[in-house]
């Protein structure tokens, strides 16, 4: 496949959970946390199952063969969906994106250093170091400017 | 600088949600790092068992934990879902989108130049939403602060690229 293309699609992807977070933030705001996320949770459900039926190859393993603690991601997600939906109609769509993305990156090179969870271990390096505290900063930056101008 | 402080100055109203909001960030640092274990169990899962099973299983666990949450926390308030506008119950067409895309580009363009995509695309179009106000929300300019982040984040984006 074309790589421009790829790449130009993947940046698409990511625009794509910004406006997940900002619909979603909104959707809170009238119907709750809870139906909210309810809603994206359930649709994803049904869209993914329908994907599966139509597109998925047969797999030598299924779900229920593998160890049950690998099917605890969702918990994460859940709270993640429910602490977004809270979070973005009062520090705005990008101060909780940068804030995420921070956590993320921090948790990331953790599970990286150690390998955990049955990934490959990638060692630390300065340059990931630096990198996490230039977003850190800019975290501080994106903040500052949300509460100067808030609504 | 002088005009910001004015425009402070007349909205102390809305001071408490200030507070409110940092306290809420480190929540959402965390809500982060929770999807970073996610991404780590998500990962050697999909690798067994399929990357839109694995995605099944975020979604179907999620929604059955919430069905009961909702079921036993009594009425909601606020209107019926279906009297909602259409385009705010999309949310959940989004997520098995980026799945998709995820598994078609990684095993092309790599992991690390994946990552560096997608969080362009997520702060761009979430400081343009911030923006414009796009889907009902609050406009947050982007002014000098702005920018200054933008660049760090950029910064950030070249480091992690370089491993």
């Amino acid at each position: 496949m074309n790589l421009i293309l790829l790449l130009v699609l993947v940046v698409a992807a990511g625009a794509v959970l910004s406006v997940q977070a900002a619909i979603n933030g909104r959707l809170g705001q009238t119907v709750g946390v809870l139906r909210s996320s309810l809603v994206t949770f359930s649709v994803g459900t049904l869209v993914t199952g329908l994907l599966i039926l139509f597109f998925e190859p047969a797999q030598a393993v299924s779900l229920l063969e593998v160890p049950k603690w690998q099917l605890t991601g969702a918990l994460f997600g859940v709270v993640y969906m429910m602490v977004m939906v809270g979070a973005v109609p009062i520090v705005g769509t990008a101060v909780a994106t940068v804030a995420v993305i921070v956590g993320q990156l921090a948790m990331g090179m953790l599970i990286d250093n150690f390998g955990w969870m049955g990934n490959t271990a990638i060692e630390l390096s300065t340059s990931r170091v630096l990198a996490m505290l230039c977003l850190a900063l800019a975290l501080v930056f994106m903040y500052r400017s949300s509460t100067r101008q808030a609504d | 600088m002088q005009t910001s402080s004015l425009e402070a100055a007349t909205q102390t109203p809305a001071r408490p949600k200030h507070r409110l909001g940092l306290l809420l960030l480190p929540l959402v640092i965390l809500a982060g790092m929770g999807l970073s274990v996610e991404a780590g169990l998500l990962g050697p899962l999909g690798a067994q068992v399929g990357h839109l099973w694995a995605t099944l299983s975020i979604f179907g666990v999620g929604t059955a934990i919430l069905l009961l949450l909702l079921l036993f926390s009594g009425p909601q308030k606020g209107p019926a879902l279906n009297e909602l506008p259409r385009w705010q119950l999309i949310g959940g067409f989004l997520g098995p989108m980026y799945v998709v895309v995820l598994t078609l580009a990684t095993p092309h363009i790599g992991i690390a130049m994946t990552m560096i995509a997608i969080l362009s695309g997520q702060v761009g179009k979430s400081v343009l939403i911030d923006h414009f106000g796009w889907f009902g929300t609050a406009r947050k300019r982007v002014n000098g602060e702005r920018w200054i982040a933008l660049l760090l984040i950029v910064v950030a984006l070249v480091l992690i690229a370089r491993g």
